[in-house]
C-alpha cells in the first residue's frame, strides 16, 4: 500500500513538475520484492530509496550549472526473469528513465543487462559479484561488488595461517550462479595452499534436508568446512550439520553471519564461531563522497532510519547511486554514452570504499573483511586495520 | 462461413503486428507475450481441449525448447536451425513420453504430466557441463537496435501464432478432430468403433508439444539467457490451460480470446496491485471456474440474463 | 557408509513426510479431488506454530490443539464454499480451482507474514548411538507424525463419523442411500485434511524454515508419496512416507542430494505406470 501511494504521489509529483517544466534525473529499478529473492530484493530497495532521498534533502545532484533532484522509478519483477526484461522495457520506454539499477540475482541481472545493452542505457548492479555476469562484453554493465575471486583467497590464507593443520575442506554449494561460484572459487584457493578439497558437492535450490549429504561429508572427516547458498538454506545447513553431530574447528558460511538474519535464524548456540566473508563491514574506516562520508555515518544512518543493522547489500546498494551522481557531476551532463564512459574511468572513494570499475565492469579487488561471530556478536578477524578479534574454533 | 474463424484469427494475427507501428516498444512486448501464450494455449487445446486429457506438460516443452534451442546456438548452429532443431527433439521426446504416459487417465495423467516438469527441470538441472546446471546459460545475443529486436520477436511469435491457429483448423475438421472429440466424450466407446485411440492421442500430444518447443527455442534467443527455474516454471502450466479454458477449450477462437484476456488482466493487476498479483491470478481463476466453467466464448447470454445457472459442460451426460 | 545414519535420518524425514501426505491423501481418495492448497496448508500451520513459539515461548508441539482446529475450519469452509460445487467435476476443473485457491492463500500469507524466512530456534542436542546420532527434535517430529497418523487411522476405523467418511470413500452413492449426508462428509473430510496439514506444518517449525517458499516443495513431497504409497490409504502414505524418507536418504549419500529428488519422481513415475493405485493403494479413481 505504502509503495502504491509512494507511486501515485511520484508520479502527480511528475506531472506537475513536468508542468512545470523541472527536469528530474529519472533512474529506474527492477526490484524483486516478491518471490523466492523477496527478502534480498527488499533490502536493495530500502537502500536505494535511502539514497535518494538524502540527495534530494540536499538539493539534488549537480548536472553543470543546475541542480536537479532524482526519481526512482521501481516496479516489482516478482523474482520472475521475464518480467524482468518486461520492466526494463517498460523503464526505458515508458517511464523514460536515464539510468537503471540492475536487480537482485545473478541471474535476472544477465537479463536485464541485456535490455539495457540493447538500449544502450548503463546500468550498475550492486549484488552480482560473477564473472560470467560480466563477460559477455556488456560495456553498460558495472557492477559496485568486487569479483568474489578474492574472497575465497583471504579465507584461506587466513584459516593457514591461523590453524595450520587445516588440511581438509568439505564444500557443500548451491547449485546457483553466485554460491556456486564461490565454491568453485574456494577449491581453487584451497588447493593454491595445499589444501585438499575432501568433499564438493551441490544442492539443488530449495532442498529441505541436506542430511544424507551432510552424512556424506562427515564420513570424509573435514577440517574445514564452508556452505554456500542463500540465507534459509544456510540456516538449514547449520541446523542440519548440529543434528547429524557434524563438527570440525573452522565452519564457514557465505555469506551467513555477514547477515543479521543468518544469526537471529540458527539462533546464537549454533552461530557461535562461524566464518564469514563479506564485502563490506561497518567498522571499515572508509571516507568518501556521496551523502555519507565515512562507513559509520552510513551506519548511524541506516540504524536511525530502519532500526536495524546495515549489512554489506544495504551498503553496496547505496552505494551504487553514489557512482552515478559522481560521473554525472563530471559529465555535467544526463547523455547516458557520456556517463557510460565517464564511469568506465570512474576512480572514487565513498563510505562503502573504493568504487574503480575494471575492463569487465567489475569494481576493483578489494580486502574483504573476513568476519566470525563469538558471543553474538560479530567480530572483524580480516584486515589487520580493523580486526578486533582473533580466530576462534567451532567446538560443537 | 466456413472459414469465419480462421479470418478472425488472422486480422487478430495483424492487429498484434500493427501494435510495431505504434513506436512504443513497451507495447510491442506485451504484443509479443499475447502472441506467445495465445500459441502456448492453442497447443495446449489439442491435448486439453480436443482430447480432454488434462495436461500440464506445457512448460516441460517449452523449457526443452527453451534448452535444445540456446545449446544449439552455443554451439554454433544459426538461429533458424537451432529452432529448428528445438522442434524435432521436442517432438520426439513427446512421442515417447506420449507412448508411455497416455497410457493413464484422468488424475493419473495429470500427476505423471505435471512430474514430466519437475523431471525435465531436474534431469537439465544435473548435466551442468553441458547445460550450466543451476548457474544458467547465455544464449548469443542478436545484436540489433532493440526495436529491430522487438519487431523480430514479434512477427517470430505471431507466425507461430497463426501456424497453430492453421493447424488448429485443419485438425478440427479433419478426421483426427473428430477422433479427438470422441475420445474426450467416451474413450472405451471411441476405442470399440474403430478409432485408434492411442495413435490419435500420440498425435494430439506432440502437435501439444512442437509449437510450445519453437516458442521457448524462440524465447530464450529472445531473453538471452535462460536458466532451469524460469524454462521450467509450473506457474506457466497451469496459466496456459487456465487461457484456454477462460476462452473455451475445444473452440477454434478460445484460446486467443482467453489469452488476450488473461494477460491484459495480468498487466493490469501487476501494474496497480503490485502485491496482491498471485492472488488476482487465482481470483481469475476462481471466477472462471464457477462463472465461466465452459469458456467465455460458450457463454449463453440468455442464459445469464434469465439468470439461470450454467449447466456445466461436464453435466451434459 | 553409516548405514544406520542414514536409515535414523531417512525414516525421520519419512515420517514427516508422512505427516504431510496423509492428509493430501484422505482429501484425495474420499472427495477425489486433488488438493493443490495442501502445500500452503502446511505452510499457514508452520506459521500459526511459529507465532504460537514467539509469543508463549513454548515448544511449538503445544500448539497443535489451536491450529489443528483453526486449519480444521478453515479446511471445512474451503470445501464447502468452493470445492464442493466442482466434486464431480473432471480432474482439470477441480485441480485448477484448488491451484487458483492456493494463489490466494500463497498470496495472503507473503502479504500478512511478509517473505522473511522465520526459524523456530530450539535445540535439544541429539542422542548418542555410538555409531549414529539421533537429533532430538527430528525424533520428536517423528514420533509426533506417527502419532497423528495413528490416531486419523483409529479415528477412520472407530468412529461413526470415520466409517461414514469410509463409506463415502467406497461408494457415495450407496453411502448417500444408506442416510449419510454426503455434503457433511465432504465438508468434515476436507477440513481433517487441511487439519492433518496445519499440524504437521506446526510441528515441522522444530526441524523446517517458515516461510511460503516451502509450499510447492511440501506439496511435491505429498504427492509424490501418495502415489507410491497409494490413495486413500493412511497405512499407504505412512508406508510411502518412509520409503520415501529412506531412498532419498540414501540416494542423497550416494548419488548427492540433486540427484536424489530426481530419482524420487523417476520413482513416481514408474509406480504411477505399473501400479496407479500406488503399493497399498485401495480403490483406485479414474
Amino acid at each position: 500500500m505504502k509503495r502504491y501511494v509512494s507511486l501515485i504521489s511520484i508520479a502527480l509529483l511528475a506531472t506537475v513538475s513536468s508542468a512545470m517544466a523541472q527536469e528530474k534525473i529519472k533512474i529506474g529499478s527492477a526490484l524483486a520484492l516478491t518471490g523466492g529473492l523477496a527478502d534480498e530484493g527488499i533490502k536493495q530497495a530500502v537502500a536505494q530509496r535511502m539514497w535518494v532521498r538524502r540527495v534530494n534533502e540536499a538539493g539534488g545532484i549537480q548536472v553543470g550549472d543546475k541542480k536537479l533532484p532524482v526519481e526512482l522509478v521501481e516496479y516489482d519483477y516478482q523474482s520472475d526473469g521475464n518480467r524482468a526484461a518486461q520492466i526494463t522495457e517498460k523503464l526505458i520506454n515508458v517511464d523514460k528513465v536515464s539510468f537503471l539499477l540492475a536487480p537482485y540475482g545473478s541471474g535476472h541481472t544477465k537479463i536485464t543487462a541485456t535490455v539495457a545493452e540493447r538500449y544502450q542505457v548503463p546500468i550498475i548492479s550492486c549484488v552480482a559479484s560473477s564473472e560470467s555476469v560480466f563477460n559477455t562484453g556488456n560495456k553498460y554493465l558495472f557492477g559496485t561488488l568486487a569479483s568474489l575471486n578474492s574472497l575465497t583467497d583471504a579465507m584461506a590464507h587466513l584459516f593457514q595461517s591461523k590453524m595450520p593443520n587445516t588440511k581438509r575442506l568439505a564444500i557443500l554449494a548451491r547449485d546457483d550462479v553466485f554460491p556456486k561460484s564461490v565454491a568453485d572459487e574456494a577449491a581453487k584457493s584451497a588447493k593454491a595452499l595445499g589444501i585438499d578439497v575432501v568433499y564438493f558437492e551441490l544442492y539443488a535450490t530449495g532442498t529441505m534436508d541436506q542430511t544424507s549429504a551432510l552424512s556424506a561429508m562427515k564420513a570424509s572427516k573435514p577440517d574445514w568446512i564452508l556452505g554456500t547458498g542463500y540465507n534459509q538454506d544456510l540456516i538449514l545447513l547449520r541446523k542440519q550439520m548440529s543434528d547429524i553431530g557434524l563438527t570440525a574447528p573452522i565452519v564457514s558460511m557465505v555469506i551467513g553471519p555477514a547477515v543479521r538474519d543468518f544469526i537471529d535464524g540458527v539462533g546464537p548456540s549454533l552461530a557461535e564461531n562461524v566464518t564469514a566473508v563479506t564485502w563490506w563491514h561497518q567498522s571499515q574506516k572508509f571516507t568518501g563522497i556521496g551523502p555519507w562520508r565515512t562507513s559509520a555515518d552510513f551506519y548511524n544512518d541506516f540504524k536511525k532510519e530502519n532500526k536495524a543493522e546495515p549489512d554489506f547489500v544495504n551498503a553496496a546498494c547505496a552505494a551504487a547511486p553514489i557512482a552515478y551522481q559522481a560521473a554525472i557531476e563530471q559529465t555535467k551532463s544526463l547523455d547516458r554514452n557520456k556517463v557510460r564512459d565517464a564511469l568506465s574511468h570512474l576512480d572514487i572513494q565513498t563510505f562503502y570504499g573504493r568504487i574503480k570499475f575494471g575492463q569487465n565492469g567489475m569494481n576493483e579487488a578489494r580486502d574483504m573483511p573476513i568476519l566470525q561471530v563469538q558471543d553474538n556478536e560479530v567480530k572483524v578477524l580480516y584486515p589487520p586495520a580493523v580486526a578486533n578479534a582473533e580466530l576462534r574454533r567451532v567446538d560443537h | 462461413m466456413k472459414f469465419r474463424s480462421l479470418a478472425i484469427l488472422i486480422l487478430w494475427a495483424l492487429a498484434l503486428l500493427s501494435v510495431s507501428l505504434l513506436q512504443n516498444n513497451y507495447a510491442m512486448r506485451t504484443a509479443t507475450m499475447i502472441a506467445m501464450f495465445s500459441t502456448l494455449a492453442y497447443s495446449w487445446n489439442f491435448i486439453g481441449g480436443l482430447a480432454g486429457y488434462p495436461s500440464f506438460s506445457t512448460a516441460a516443452f517449452f523449457g526443452l525448447g527453451c534448452y535444445v534451442g540456446a545449446l544449439g546456438q552455443v554451439h554454433g548452429l544459426s538461429i533458424p536451425s537451432a529452432w529448428f532443431l528445438a522442434v524435432i527433439v521436442v517432438g520426439a521426446f513427446s512421442a515417447a513420453i506420449g507412448g508411455i504416459l497416455l497410457r493413464l487417465r484422468g488424475h493419473y495423467f495429470a500427476v505423471g504430466s505435471i512430474a514430466i516438469v519437475e523431471l525435465c527441470r531436474l534431469l537439465i538441472t544435473s548435466i551442468p557441463g553441458l547445460t550450466g546446471g543451476g548457474s544458467g546459460l547465455n544464449v548469443p545475443l542478436v545484436r540489433w537496435s532493440p526495436d529491430a529486436v522487438g519487431l523480430l520477436f514479434l512477427v517470430v511469435m505471431v507466425t507461430l501464432f497463426i501456424m497453430v491457429g492453421l493447424v488448429t483448423q485443419v485438425v478440427q475438421r479433419s478426421r483426427l478432430g473428430f477422433g479427438l472429440r470422441c475420445i474426450n466424450q467416451n474413450e472405451d466407446a471411441a476405442e470399440m468403433v474403430g478409432i485408434n485411440t492411442t495413435a490419435y492421442k500420440i498425435v494430439a500430444y506432440v502437435l501439444s508439444a512442437i509449437f510450445c518447443g519453437a516458442v521457448g527455442a524462440a524465447y530464450a534467443s529472445w531473453t538471452g539467457y535462460i536458466d532451469p527455474n524460469e524454462a521450467f516454471n509450473s506457474l506457466m502450466s497451469i496459466k496456459v490451460p487456465v487461457m484456454a479454458l477462460l476462452g473455451g477449450a475445444g473452440t477454434l477462437l478460445g484460446p486467443a480470446v482467453g489469452s488476450v484476456i488473461f494477460i491484459l488482466l495480468e498487466e493490469v493487476a501487476w501494474s496497480n496491485f503490485l502485491e496482491w498479483n498471485h492472488a488476482i491470478v487465482g481470483l481469475v481463476v476462481v471466477v472462471l471456474v464457477f462463472c465461466l466453467p465452459n469458456g467465455l466464448l460458450r457463454l449463453n447470454f440468455s442464459n445469464i440474463l434469465t439468470l439461470k445457472p450454467a449447466r456445466r459442460i461436464w453435466e451434459r451426460v | 557408509m553409516n548405514t544406520i545414519q542414514l536409515i535414523i535420518n531417512g525414516l525421520g524425514t519419512g515420517a514427516f513426510y508422512a505427516s504431510i501426505a496423509v492428509g493430501f491423501s484422505l482429501v484425495w481418495g474420499v472427495l477425489n479431488v486433488i488438493n493443490m492448497v495442501h502445500g500452503s496448508l502446511v505452510v499457514l500451520g508452520a506459521f500459526l506454530g511459529f507465532f504460537f513459539w514467539k509469543i508463549t515461548g513454548l515448544n511449538p508441539v503445544f500448539s497443535v490443539p489451536f491450529v489443528a482446529v483453526s486449519t480444521f475450519l478453515i479446511g471445512a469452509t474451503l470445501q464447502s464454499v468452493f470445492i464442493n460445487k466442482v466434486v464431480s467435476a473432471p480432474v482439470l476443473t477441480t485441480l485448477t480451482l484448488t491451484f487458483g485457491l492456493d494463489l490466494i492463500l500463497y498470496n495472503v500469507m507473503t502479504v500478512y507474514f511478509t517473505a522473511s524466512i522465520r526459524r523456530v530456534t530450539t535445540s535439544y542436542g541429539n542422542i548418542d548411538l555410538g555409531s549414529a546420532v539421533v537429533p532430538i527434535d527430528r525424533l520428536y517430529v517423528a514420533i509426533f507424525a506417527l502419532l497423528i497418523t495413528g490416531i486419523l487411522y483409529l479415528v477412520l476405523r472407530m468412529t461413526s463419523i470415520g466409517r461414514a467418511i469410509v463409506a463415502v470413500r467406497m461408494d457415495k452413492t450407496a453411502a448417500a442411500l444408506m442416510g449419510i449426508w454426503v455434503k457433511s462428509v465432504y465438508a468434515i473430510t476436507f477440513g481433517i485434511g487441511a487439519m492433518m496439514a496445519g499440524v504437521a506444518g506446526a510441528v515441522s517449525t522444530l526441524i523446517y524454515p517458515v516461510t511460503t517458499g516451502l509450499s510447492g516443495a511440501f506439496l511435491l513431497k505429498a504427492f509424490i508419496v501418495c502415489v507410491i504409497g497409494g490413495l486413500g490409504s493412511i497405512p499407504g502414505a505412512l508406508f510411502g512416507g518412509l520409503l520415501l524418507g529412506v531412498i532419498e536418504s540414501f540416494a542423497g549419500y550416494a548419488i548427492g542430494p540433486q540427484n536424489s529428488l530426481t530419482l524420487a519422481l523417476a520413482i513416481m513415475l514408474f509406480v504411477l505406470l505399473v501400479k496407479p493405485t500406488g503399493l497399498m493403494g485401495v480403490k483406485g479413481f479414474d
